[in-house]
């Protein structure tokens, strides 16, 4: 089922939590709310399912007006990132609940609940599990009862709000690749919330990018990251060196001289420069101007501090590569740029 | 005995000794200690006054006890003490779960003030409570001529008056044991139940009240256990005729005014046995709730 949204607009107090949003979800797509906190996503995420309410806009779900509707009108599964598991009732009560609660005529038969739930149990891997309250599960465990019990309403749409943001990180791996081999599985439509931006490139169909209640792209994954379509963007997704810069014949030039960098056409004048850490490359020299302040090595990777004539850098490489250029700190080293984005200054 | 079990909270465990069994490795220093005073206090404070009136009834003798208490009088007023005492519990763990579920969830002018006004009846000395509250009810009171009037029901001096006295003194245990858990209940479980496709009601039944069931139930036992208890407040607004609207702590003193003090502490002992099987049998209720999901 496909999402429509246009003209959201949400206020708390002075706070401008949305300010008129416009997105479109397809029908049985993957999508990211991407953004820092405060950028109004999970907002967004609350008022399709219909927990909180819009100032003004409009809600299509698969056509139909739906800002009118109660939750359980809407049927929409919903994920919340502190699972919300009724603590009082077993794991198998907490999955049929949205089935017991149905009105009398389309109640299923106590036998088609059971069958129903120990097949989400199933689906979830936690069919052991039916007879323990929520608080006897690891972390892990109790996020996908907590999604078996969304989907048991046979939802139309899957709204998800930060789901693996409680977790630690081994767990949340295995859950996110888990989830995406799920949505490959039944191809429900589905939205999650994410402050996380690897989260959203790894898992998502398409990432929607969010910044102080605007949308600031919409794109495939690729695409968000490869081709930035503001300074926010390229920003928030991964690391990046920032520099001031005076663009002026195709040349971004940074205020010391010391470093040169390609710019495209269309800027012009005082303007900002974003390189990536990996795509700065390094090499031994005697002259400089650059001088290697300071080397992390993560699991594979290398992180090496470069001071270039007193503007801090950050360059990226796997530890083969450094070791065989044989840079140690206090080294002097020359600088190249391979890519960079220039913006122009806000 | 506390010196000993406090020094060895800091030797290492040299076993052999019955605290070393019970206690296991923790960071929590002071077991010992803390378990000496607390049971040292307990017996000063609780457990010595009630043996004391254990003994004075002991000394009627088995067959003397049950005399004293099988008595038609004293029977009646047994029932009078504890059915009014659990029928204004009752009444209270409906009305306070409301007025909790207000003062929490709700927003309004003066809330405040209403929160304060909860905890009047902890403060009021009781003898206050139950004069204003006879005055009120009485035939000619403001609330009993009207009562009279419209219904031709007499409240004061009857057991309707013992249970409006209980009801009010009562009230504050409900309101306070509910409200905090309340405060702590995360919306999320409401929204969660909602985007499921409960309704208000469903939810309030399935979701919210399950949870807060245990903290009512606390609520209800100190009401009740306030109530069997109370003394000041009623005498006023009883009317206290033998048979029909006597109370059992009034009986008591009535045969501590006839000199008969081994026949008070039988009736005393007989309020304690009631009163601690039916405290006893809530709080293991109440355990029995929250096991099921305790983390």
């Amino acid at each position: 089922m496909a999402i429509q949204v246009s003209g959201i607009t949400k206020q708390f107090g002075t706070f401008c939590a949305l300010d008129s949003v416009d997105l479109e979800v397809r029908s049985g797509e993957l999508l990211a709310l991407l953004g820092p906190s405060g950028s109004g996503k999970t907002t967004l995420l609350r008022i399709m399912a219909g927990l909180e309410f819009a100032d003004s806009g409009s809600l299509l779900l698969n056509g139909e007006e739906a800002l009118s509707l109660t939750p359980r009108e809407r049927q929409v599964g919903f994920v919340f990132q502190h699972y919300a598991l009724f603590r009082h009732m077993s794991v198998f009560d907490n999955v049929a609940f949205g089935m017991k609660v149905r009105p009398r005529g389309q109640r299923p038969t106590s036998t088609e609940i059971k069958r129903r739930v120990m097949e989400l149990l199933e689906l979830v891997q936690l069919a052991h599990f039916a007879d323990r309250y929520p608080a006897q599960l690891s972390g892990g465990q109790r996020q996908r009862v907590a999604l078996a019990r969304a989907l048991a309403i046979e939802p139309k749409v899957l709204l998800l709000d930060e789901p693996f943001g409680a977790l630690d990180a081994k767990v949340r791996k295995e859950l996110r690749r888990w989830l995406r081999k799920l949505h490959e599985d039944i191809h429900i439509t589905s939205v999650f919330v994410t402050h996380d931006q690897e989260e959203a490139l790894e898992l998502a169909d398409r990432v929607v990018v969010m910044s102080q209640g605007r949308i600031e792209q919409v794109g495939s994954p690729a695409e968000v990251y490869d081709r930035p379509a503001s300074a926010f963007v390229y920003e928030f997704l991964g690391q990046v060196n920032r520099f001031d810069c005076v663009v002026a014949d195709g040349v971004a030039r940074t205020a010391n001289g010391a470093l040169s960098i390609p710019a495209d056409g269309t800027v012009r004048g005082p303007a900002i420069a974003y390189v990536r850490p990996h795509d700065l490359g390094l090499s031994p020299s005697a002259a400089g101007p650059g001088r290697v302040s300071g080397i992390h090595v993560v699991g594979p990777d290398a992180r090496i501090e470069i001071d270039l004539a007193g503007l801090p850098l950050e360059a990226e490489m796997d530890r083969e590569r450094l070791s065989a250029l044989g840079l140690r700190p206090g080294d002097l080293c020359a600088v190249h740029i391979d890519r960079a984005r220039v913006f122009p200054q806000p | 005995m506390v010196a000993a079990t406090s020094s060895d909270t800091v030797l290492p465990n040299t076993g052999g000794t019955v605290l070393s069994v019970l206690r296991k490795p923790s960071v929590l220093p002071g077991f010992g200690l803390t378990l000496g005073f607390t049971l040292t206090y307990l017996s000063l404070i609780v457990l010595l006054p009630l043996a004391a009136l254990v003994l004075k009834a002991a000394g009627l003798g088995w067959s003397g006890f049950w005399d004293a208490v099988l008595t038609p009088r004293v029977l009646a007023a047994f029932k009078v003490s504890f059915g009014l005492s659990l029928a204004a519990a009752a009444v209270n763990a409906v009305f306070g779960f409301i007025v909790a579920w207000v003062l929490v969830r709700y927003r309004f002018p003066g809330d405040r003030i209403v929160d304060a006004l909860v905890d009047l009846p902890f403060a009021l000395p009781t003898a206050v409570a139950g004069i204003a509250l006879s005055a009120l009810y009485a035939p000619n009171g403001w609330i009993g001529s009207l009562l009279m009037e419209w219904f031709g029901m007499k409240v004061a001096f009857t057991p309707l008056g013992i249970a409006i006295a209980l009801t009010f003194i009562g009230l504050p245990f409900v309101v306070r044991t509910v409200q905090p858990i309340l405060q702590d209940l995360p919306p999320e479980e409401e929204e969660a139940a909602a985007a499921l496709g409960a309704t208000r009601w469903q939810a309030f039944r399935r979701v919210v009240f399950p949870a807060l069931l245990p903290a009512l139930l606390t609520g209800f036992a100190l009401a009740f256990a306030r109530g069997v208890g109370e003394y000041g407040s009623v005498i006023f607004i009883a009317g206290n005729i033998p048979g029909l609207s006597e109370i059992l702590p009034l009986l008591i003193v009535i045969k501590l005014e006839q000199y008969d003090y081994a026949g008070s502490a039988a009736v005393g002992v007989l309020m304690l046995m009631a009163s601690f099987v039916l405290l006893l049998a809530l709080n293991l209720l109440q355990a029995w709730m929250r096991s099921r999901h305790a983390r």
